[in-house]
């Protein structure tokens, strides 16, 4: 909001200068974004906060001025002389709707439609409203000196005489001073003369009884209009005016009258109207006096600092509150009917503490009663990351929206967006990979860089019962070539077995081991030869695989990529197992390699486990170190070289004994069809 | 034959002369070789030959004679051994010469990979707060209505929903994206229904229906900030403020606070820093006021507290008992802050050109 400096001063004199002034009102919680001198003048550019519509206008921020600087506050001049007839046999005015309109009150004004004197049309030009004509530009005036809006209707156009404040019924129409042809409907308050309605009510007037050169006379309509029905009406109709800016958010219930009096002084001082004696109204009920009680020990309670009685006393009655006498338990403090935001005694400190100073509250710490610290799955958590960061893959952060299609590549229902910014973004995701973490390599790809990893620690959201259930998750991506490119040799392409390593390097961190790796072919957007569902026991982890081909030209990965994708909520939750520290072997372990022949179809994991039963206890480990297909082996057959490492706790291995575990190994295998090389 | 010790003597001497003459020419392992076969060998040395001749010698010059060829082939033999080192140390000297690199060849760098920009500033913020004595609370991200706003004492209608516009999921009118992580103060406060002695932060993923630019994301993180107990004033909301500002930021960094409006804090309080690019002297940055928004705050508004102890069906934190304040800050905003970030977006778009100047 834009307050012109002249103008403030109307009420209160500042007596410092416009930058202090800035500064003072900003801390006291009215935020000045701009100064910007203006010629001789200077205007201020308030950010006004929700709650304080009783500073959307000149006079409230002269008050807050009064009270910063103790200097008194001036009431703007609301006398005027009336002449001719009653007002109220020319008008009537009635309330329909309680629940819409507490108030209405209404006077009738003898006018001479012309433009406005300069001065009235240079201050509502600086801060940004167009002048119109005198009437019209005189009561925008008053609405920015003293926040109540008001609306003049053309009397000669208002069928009648009578204004009345209702709901507006299904199927009726209004053309408004915007020119818009607006249906209406039971949710939207209105004026109106009988059946015909006039102006929306709180919004905007209505083009049929707009004031023109030819009005001779008007209906000056201030009302009260209920803060939420102004509000509902406003967004249904997509709205948004000045009057409905103040009306949603609370005006003054007793400023209608001030403002017709002002108006009716201004109209009479610029030549432009008369009023005709008397105020027309209607209203639900009385002046409500609100009070709450206050206890001044709460000041130091909340604030955590004493802020002396004359000082609070001050400030609460500068702003319009009346303070009663009172001892410790409460003083009764009346609540001003422009604050609206005022209601409980929390509210009244809050007054107090931002005009007696935020600064002037001393700064402390609170004491220490429970130790701090990350949980074990924070630390985990941050393990995992780390690890990950080690093995060289960099950490990337993607939107939860991803589009339905892109969404599609995982089988299943998805939670969707109500209100997306586009269809681009209008489904939660439900996978870290697809589409997050490929389109994060494509983009990357694009950039020219060649060897890219990538992983993401989110969540994705999956269908649940009541609620998507959010599960947080380990995504990578890789691609490229294996280490960074040097001189002294060619690097090695990634695949597969990069990404499972990975995986188990990173678990491993969590203190998960003994995975397995099931060959699967269920994930469409997989290669369906080179894909594992990850699992430990029953519970199913995740996957990995490479990007099927198709997925990868989609994503325009020319040489693929590989990815995995883990749920770690779980796993992160468990505790890790205490080290107890093993006693160091005392004696030497013996290592020998078993070369075989042996089907290309089946697993390693399968030979392994074999030669683990035929090997006896004094097997201590057992990989393939070497695997070979091609000439001179058949084809449907590899070449496997297991290294088996054996080991006694308690002794020196004699060569027999490893050669009989070994034989038994070999017989096995032999029995199961494997053939022997290096016999 | 020498036929006498005066003979020998001179043959000696020859021989030395002999000797170091041929020691000369000496180069390698090799010719040492030769130059040993020559004096030393057991078949055609000279020494050897001489020492063969001392049983043509009188028993009295032989024992003579016998010490002085001694001598003489200690001699040679320790020179031989001295040469022998030298060859021995500058052929290894020439081994280790050959396998001399280029050491302004580039290294061979094992892969380093780096956290996100916002997860280094979440855990520096974090990590101040643990220090503080703070647990590190979450919530969940699709939240409902009661916990993003109306426990926050923002009711259905409330006009403070609108500087918040909300994604709602489709379907389920109730659930939403939150807005902020303050939904982790009524979280944490119905969760932990016991004495009233609450000393958290809460980060996380927020969502508000913004379109990307410069400076706005729909998706971004906050820190929440809640501590309640007896005695908690806004005197230690703004001692807890400075001193982590001042961990982050430097102590030297002017921090003030201002009034302002938040439904669940009453009073509510923003927070600004004085401006880290112009030094408070006015910037384009800071829009020439020389100061920076950086965080909302306030005491705990007694509604909330009215809120959490209706829906745990009992009075826990009794507001005439027991004060807090909360606060919320934009990890974004301190990492942009801190990073010199032009475009809020980049945080979003895993270009590796970005995430790579963030060391760690």
């Amino acid at each position: 909001m834009k307050v012109l400096l002249s103008w403030l001063r109307e009420f209160v004199e500042v007596p410092v200068e416009p930058a202090r002034l800035a500064a003072d009102l900003t801390l006291a919680g009215l935020a000045v974004d701009a100064v910007e001198p203006r010629g001789s003048d200077t205007l201020l550019d308030l950010d006004i906060t929700t709650n304080r519509v009783d500073c959307m206008n000149v006079y409230g921020v002269a008050r807050e001025v009064s009270v910063l600087y103790r200097v008194p506050l001036r009431p703007p001049e609301t006398s005027f002389a009336a002449s001719g007839p009653a007002a109220s046999g020319a008008l009537t005015v009635a309330i329909d709707a309680p629940d819409l309109c507490p108030r209405f009150s209404a006077g009738v004004f003898d006018v001479e439609v012309g433009p406005a004197p300069a001065w009235i049309r240079d201050r509502l030009e600086a801060v940004g409203v167009r002048s119109i004509s005198n009437v019209v530009d005189v009561t925008n005036y008053v609405m920015l000196e003293l926040g109540q809006p008001t609306h003049a209707f053309d009397l000669a156009l208002v069928p009648g005489g009578r204004l009345a404040a209702r709901w507006a019924r299904d199927g009726e129409r209004l053309k408004t001073l915007d020119g818009e042809d607006r249906a209406l409907g039971g949710t939207v308050g209105v004026v109106a003369s009988g059946d015909t309605s006039l102006a929306l009510a709180g919004i905007m007037g209505g083009a049929a009884s707009e004031v023109s050169e030819a009005t001779r006379a008007i209906a000056l309509e201030a009302a009260y209009w209920k803060p939420l029905a102004i509000r509902r009406a406003a967004r249904s109709l997509g709205m948004h005016t000045e009057a409905s800016h103040r009306f949603e958010r609370g005006a003054d219930p007793e400023a209608p009258p001030i403002a017709i009096a002002r108006i009716a002084h201004l109209l009479k001082a610029i030549g432009a109207g008369t009023a005709r004696p008397g105020l027309v109204e209607a209203r639900t009920s009385g002046a409500e006096g609100r009070s709450v009680s206050m206890r001044p020990g709460r000041l130091r309670v909340v604030l955590g600092a004493d802020v002396p009685e004359a000082e609070w006393r001050r400030i609460l009655g500068g702003l319009g509150f009346g303070v009663a006498a009172g001892g410790h338990e409460g003083v009764a403090v009346e609540i001003p009917s422009w604050r609206g935001d005022v209601n409980r005694e929390i509210d009244v400190v809050e007054e107090i503490a931002r005009h007696h100073g935020l600064d002037k509250i001393p700064s402390t710490i609170p004491a220490a009663r429970i130790p701090g610290g990350l949980k074990t799955w924070q630390r985990r958590e941050r393990a995992l990351a780390a690890s990950l960061v080690g093995a060289g893959l960099s950490e990337v952060v993607h939107y939860a929206f991803v589009s339905e299609s892109e969404a599609s590549a995982i089988p299943g229902p998805r939670a969707a967006l109500e209100n997306p910014l586009s269809e681009e973004q209008a489904v939660l995701r439900n996978s870290l990979v697809v589409p997050g973490l490929l389109d994060a390599l494509r983009r990357n790809l694009r950039k020219g860089r060649r060897d890219v990893g990538l992983f993401e620690i989110g969540r994705v959201f999956l269908p649940g019962q009541a609620r998507p259930v959010e599960e947080l998750r380990l995504g990578i991506v890789l691609a490229g070539a294996a280490g960074s490119p040097h001189w002294s040799g060619k690097s090695r392409p990634l695949d597969f077995f990069d990404a499972k390593g990975i995986v188990e390097h990173a678990l491993r961190r969590l203190g998960v081991v003994g995975l397995e790796w099931r060959a699967a072919a269920q994930d469409a957007f997989l290669h369906p030869g080179r894909a594992a569902t990850v699992a430990r026991g029953q519970q199913i982890l995740g996957y990995a695989g490479s990007v099927h081909p198709e997925v990868a030209a989609a994503f325009e990965l020319r040489d693929g990529a590989v990815v995995a994708e883990i749920g770690i909520e779980a796993l992160l939750r468990e505790e890790p197992r205490a080290v107890r520290v093993h006693p160091l072997p005392r004696f030497p372990a013996v290592s020998r390699d078993v070369s075989v022949v042996w089907d290309a179809a089946a697993t390693a994991e399968r030979i392994e486990s074999q030669v683990r039963d035929a090997a006896g206890p004094l097997l201590r480990s057992v990989a393939v170190t070497d695997r070979y297909e091609g000439p001179p082996v058949p084809d449907g057959k590899v070449s496997l070289t297991l290294g088996l490492a054996f080991q006694h706790d308690e002794r020196t291995l004699t060569g027999n004994e490893v050669q009989e575990a070994v034989d038994r190994v070999m017989e096995k295998l032999r029995s199961m069809g494997a053939e022997i090389r290096g016999e | 034959m020498p036929q006498s010790l005066d003979d020998l003597k001179r043959r000696v001497r020859e021989l030395r002369n002999e000797f170091e003459e041929a020691m000369g020419g000496a180069s390698d392992a090799g010719s040492l070789q030769a130059v040993r076969d020559r004096f030393l060998g057991r078949k055609a040395g000279g020494l050897t030959a001489l020492l063969k001749s001392l049983q043509g010698l009188a028993t009295d010059a032989r024992r003579e004679a016998g010490q002085e060829l001694n001598a003489l082939k200690t001699e040679l033999e320790s020179q031989m051994q001295r040469a022998h080192e030298r060859f021995e140390e500058s052929r290894r000297a020439r081994a280790l010469q050959r396998e001399r690199v280029d050491v302004t060849l580039p290294g061979r760098s094992p892969a380093a990979g780096r956290r996100h920009p916002l997860a280094q500033v979440r855990m520096r913020l974090e990590d101040i707060f643990v220090g503080m004595g703070y647990e590190v609370f979450d919530g969940p991200e699709v939240d409902d209505d009661y916990h993003c706003f109306e426990a926050l004492n923002m009711p259905p209608d409330h006009p403070a929903r609108d500087m918040q516009d909300t994604f709602y999921l489709k379907g389920k009118r109730d659930l939403l994206l939150r807005t902020h992580t303050s939904t982790g103060q009524i979280r944490y406060m119905l969760a932990n229904p016991h004495p009233p002695l609450v000393r958290i932060i809460c980060p996380g993923k927020c969502y508000r229906r913004d379109e990307p630019d410069l400076t706005h994301s729909p998706m971004f993180h906050q820190i929440e900030a809640l501590v309640v107990g007896p005695g908690i004033t806004l005197g230690d909301l703004k001692g807890t403020i400075e001193t982590f500002l001042h961990a982050l930021f430097g102590p030297q960094q002017p921090v003030r606070f201002r009034s302002s409006f938040f439904p669940y804090t009453e009073p509510s309080v923003e927070v600004d820093l004085g401006c880290i690019a112009c030094g408070g002297s006015g910037c384009r940055v800071c829009k020439g006021t020389g100061w920076l928004e950086i965080m909302g705050s306030g005491m705990v508004h007694p509604a909330v507290f009215e809120a959490v102890n209706r829906r745990l069906g009992r009075v826990v934190y009794d507001p005439d008992e027991v004060t807090g304040f909360a606060f919320g800050l934009g990890i974004e905003r301190v990492a942009i802050l801190l990073h010199d970030v032009g475009d809020i977006r980049l945080f979003y778009e895993s270009d590796l050109r970005f995430l790579e100047q963030f060391p760690g």
